[in-house]
């Protein structure tokens, strides 16, 4: 016997937070990179987490819509794919400048997607009306949640720039290699903090009084939260000006979505009980 | 590799223990949040009319939480030592962050899917929160700080080649997929569902049906944590300290015979070990138990 | 309106969606053979990853889950998530591999040793969850699917309790498990093997390194992060594709094995073929 998930209608539609949280990202992204390198510095590395925020609100309504019909699998193997598919995405726009970078990842991520849901629809036949839609969003989520967190942790998105730390003013680049975004294998944990994050709103506030806004509140509060250890990570890559600006704005952010969402909690809850006992329903 | 081979030998064992450790923790503490297949239950059993008090924490499956903490942990962990932080303490550091990551993830889990519940009429229990929160973030980091200092081990010790982020991933997910194979049906069927028979699976008439008033008055989740941490949780730690244990001694003793052929020997030998085990276990169950009498047609 | 989660799925193939996947991956094949000089060391890794993606999606029809009802058990079967399991599995493999290619042990040697070492860990596992149902849960294996186990003959049907569909892990689907966990092994091995050889070959002269081996760290991170990313969404089209639970290889779902062969042909010449873009282009 399986949890029986309710389609509810209302609410926000979904292309218009599409649009938004692609804009959105997009915009920060470009910010984060002009601001950097307007300025000569790397304080404005943080926008490219609140990129990851956008992009993160964004996945979690296509995650909803695409579960909603039931995949069988549960939802973290959504968050799996999106970033599978994003990665390879992101990797290969880190090779053009930064203007045109984040361009390439929509581009490459909308391919990639598009391919993987036609597997998914057609061949596999899951027969889901939304799957090809979804997965081809959820590519292009995956990617710009990489690319916004490559930029909070090293200020850049270009390859050459997350393979190699310049240490030291004469800027040994061999002594970087180890050390770097991709050497260290950060991109790694950024991989696995998108997948969780992506998928934990719509399976945490899964169920029959399911509610728009609370979802979205908890996905902008997991994007903050993810913004946190990244932040922390950034130490070892940017200036303690950026970093404690990094730290000061993911947490600001978290504190204020976390507070917003135990509210809303509140608000939705049946009742909102402290060390009282069990209460049965009526005729039960 | 490693040029001593004493000190390889030395390494693997201290890195299975350890891997012992963090697979007992892992299952204890997904047991107490009630993560992962099981939890499908304490979902179900609201819509089925049953109220309860048990933590319902549905962040994900365990193997790629755990993948997300263990990474966490060690992807912090290389940052600060980057940035010459004592090791120790940069794991320590890395460990402690990553279980305040792991704790918010708990506490907006139960919220969210209990807040979805409100529909049937099941409470939210803020005392359970406050009281399950604390204790299964202990668990976690026992569990997280054991798998990332193997992991540490296993890059600067042993000298493989991938960085400790990724070891963390690698091995996050692998222990929650040994933790959770071992230690759900455990949970899920010996401590959810006790009032059913022993000795048989739970029928899906009696689906939802979870125990909710047990020993000391109304059950929360850290009676089924106390349950499972008498077999469940060390069979679980067991299990996967075997698995790091094995990997590494197969590997570092006799991948330099017959140019790595000798490990993969091993590996097969061990491989056919454990399915004479199996098999073994399995007509053991037959003949000692025999099969179910067929219930008289009333 | 209620939807329940069970998707209708669809048994049986659809030709047009297989041909056109095929055309799709001789395209790529064919644009890596054009663009970067024939049967070249491009060439060559796209095969590999391709071959390697394929062993993981067909690997994961062996792993034996049973999802949510095996936690409770009402199901054989492992219980927990198929893809991660099988994640859990190959990349535990990966590991090991990754160890014999850091030993230059070669091609073969490399991706057996990382077989050996996801097959080490489904059998550990698989014995531990069989040893819990047994000694711990006192539930004896018995299988949903089939009358009489293929392997072993003994018979199923009275050794299932009750108003289940089974428990425990019965001896083919421990079989299955182990199988499984090689394929997938190799599979990941094999990507991370490919991807590697193309690094350590075009990433010196792209970063400007002083000397070929100080952009192994990279080449290795990069090879080991796109092997996990391909690796993912090849065992998650194939646990779509096996709608979640299966008990291996006897199991009447493995026989939808050949839709997921075309759908990881298809995504890891995609995936793959960009992922060597990266550096080759």
């Amino acid at each position: 016997m399986t949890v029986k998930v309710e389609k509810i209608e209302g609410g926000t539609p979904h292309d218009t937070i599409m649009v938004a949280g692609l804009l959105a990202s997009l915009v920060c992204i470009y910010l984060g990179a002009a601001l950097n390198s307007m300025a000569g510095t790397q304080v404005f590395a943080f926008f490219g987490g609140l990129a990851a925020v956008a992009a993160i609100v964004w996945g979690s309504d296509t995650i909803k819509g695409l579960c909603s019909y039931g995949i069988g699998t549960g939802v973290p193997s959504v968050g799996m794919i999106s970033l599978g598919s994003g990665v390879v995405a992101f990797l290969i726009a880190t090779r053009f400048s930064w203007y045109y970078a984040p361009i390439v990842l929509v581009i490459a991520a909308v391919i990639i997607g598009a391919i993987i849901g036609y597997m998914a629809n057609d061949v596999i036949m899951m027969k889901i009306p939304v799957m090809r839609r979804a997965m081809t969003e959820v590519a292009v989520v995956g990617g710009l949640m990489l690319m916004g967190f490559a930029q909070m942790t090293t200020g850049s998105y270009a390859l050459l720039d997350l393979s190699a730390t310049k240490t030291g003013p004469l800027g040994l680049l061999s002594a970087g290699f180890a050390g770097s975004f991709i050497g260290a294998a950060i991109i790694a944990v950024a991989f696995i903090l998108g997948a969780i994050a992506v998928q934990h709103p719509f399976n945490a506030c899964l169920g029959p009084s399911w509610k728009q806004d609370r979802m979205i509140m908890l996905a902008a509060e997991c994007g903050f939260l993810s913004m946190l250890p990244v932040a922390f990570m950034s130490i070892a890559y940017l200036t303690v000006p950026a970093v404690v600006v990094s730290i000061i704005i993911s947490a600001a952010g978290w504190l204020y979505t976390y507070n917003q969402y135990i509210c809303l909690s509140k608000r939705d809850a049946a009742m909102w009980l402290d060390a009282k006992p069990i209460k049965e329903p009526e005729g039960h | 590799m490693v040029e001593n081979i004493v000190i390889g030998i030395g390494i693997t064992a201290f890195a299975g223990a350890l891997a012992s450790v963090a697979g007992a923790a892992e299952d204890v503490e997904s047991d107490i949040g009630s993560q992962g297949d099981p939890n499908s239950q304490v979902q179900l059993a609201p819509q089925m009319g049953y109220i309860h008090r048990i933590f319902n924490k549905a962040v994900s499956g365990e193997p790629p939480a755990y993948g997300l903490w263990v990474a966490l942990g060690a992807g912090l962990a290389a940052a600060f030592m980057q940035v010459n932080v004592n090791p120790v303490l940069a794991l320590t550091l890395g460990c402690a962050i990553a279980t305040l990551v792991q704790g918010v993830y708990a506490t907006t889990a139960y919220l969210g899917r209990i807040a979805s519940l409100a529909k049937f009429g099941q409470p939210v229990y803020i005392d359970i929160l406050k009281s399950m929160t604390t204790v299964t973030m202990a668990h976690a980091f026992i569990a997280i700080f054991a798998s990332v200092t193997m992991c540490y081990l296993m890059n600067a010790a042993l000298g493989h080649p991938f960085p400790l982020a990724l070891l963390g991933l690698i091995w996050g997910i692998a222990l929650g997929a040994a933790g959770s194979a071992t230690g759900n049906p455990y949970y899920g069927k010996e401590r959810q569902y006790q009032t059913q028979k022993f000795g048989a699976g739970v029928p899906v008439a009696a689906s939802g049906n979870i125990v909710r008033f047990a020993e000391a008055g109304e059950r929360n989740s850290l009676d089924n944590g106390w349950f499972t941490a008498k077999l469940g949780g060390p069979w679980s730690g067991i299990c996967f300290g075997l698995i790091v244990f094995l990997e590494l001694w197969r590997t570092v003793l006799f991948e330099p015979f017959w140019k790595g052929w000798g490990a993969i020997i091993v590996g097969l030998i061990l491989i056919l070990v454990f399915t004479f085990i199996d098999r073994y276990a399995e007509v053991w169950a037959r003949e000692t138990f025999g099969p179910y009498a067929k219930e008289a047609a009333k | 309106m209620t939807v329940t989660p069970k998707p209708t799925g669809g048994v049986g193939m659809n030709p047009m969606a297989n041909a056109l996947s095929i055309i799709l991956v001789i395209a790529i094949l064919g644009a890596a053979w054009i663009l970067f000089g024939g049967y070249a060391l491009v060439f060559k890794a796209l095969v590999a990853v391709i071959l390697g993606g394929v062993l993981i999606g067909f690997g994961v029809h062996f792993v034996p889950v049973g999802g949510a009802p095996a936690a409770m058990g009402q199901a054989p079967g492992i219980a927990t998530g198929v893809a991660m399991l099988a994640a859990g599995a190959g990349l535990a493999g990966l590991f090991g591999g990754a160890f014999a290619v850091n030993s230059d042990l070669g091609l073969v040697t490399s991706i057996v040793a990382g077989g050996i070492g996801g097959a080490l860990l489904m059998a550990v596992t698989c014995l531990f969850v069989v040893l819990v149902y047994t000694y711990g849960m006192g539930i004896p294996s018995a299988s949903g699917k089939v009358k009489v186990d293929p392997i072993t003959g003994d018979s199923q049907a009275e050794y299932k309790s009750q108003g289940t569909e089974g428990h425990g892990l019965p001896f083919s689907s421990f079989v299955g498990g182990v199988i499984g966990g090689f394929l997938g092994g190799l599979g990941g091995t094999l990507i991370y093997y490919a991807l590697l050889k193309v690094y350590e070959d075009k990433l010196p002269a792209l970063l400007s390194a002083p000397v070929a081996g100080a952009v192994l760290p990279v080449a290795i991170s990069l090879a080991g992060i796109f092997a996990v990313g391909i690796f993912l969404v090849n065992a998650v089209l194939a646990a779509y594709n096996i709608t979640g639970t299966t008990e291996g290889f006897h199991d009447p779902k493995f026989s939808r094995f050949p839709r997921a062969i075309v759908a990881a042909l298809a995504a890891s010449a995609a995936c793959g073929f960009v992922a060597i873009l990266v550096a080759a282009m």
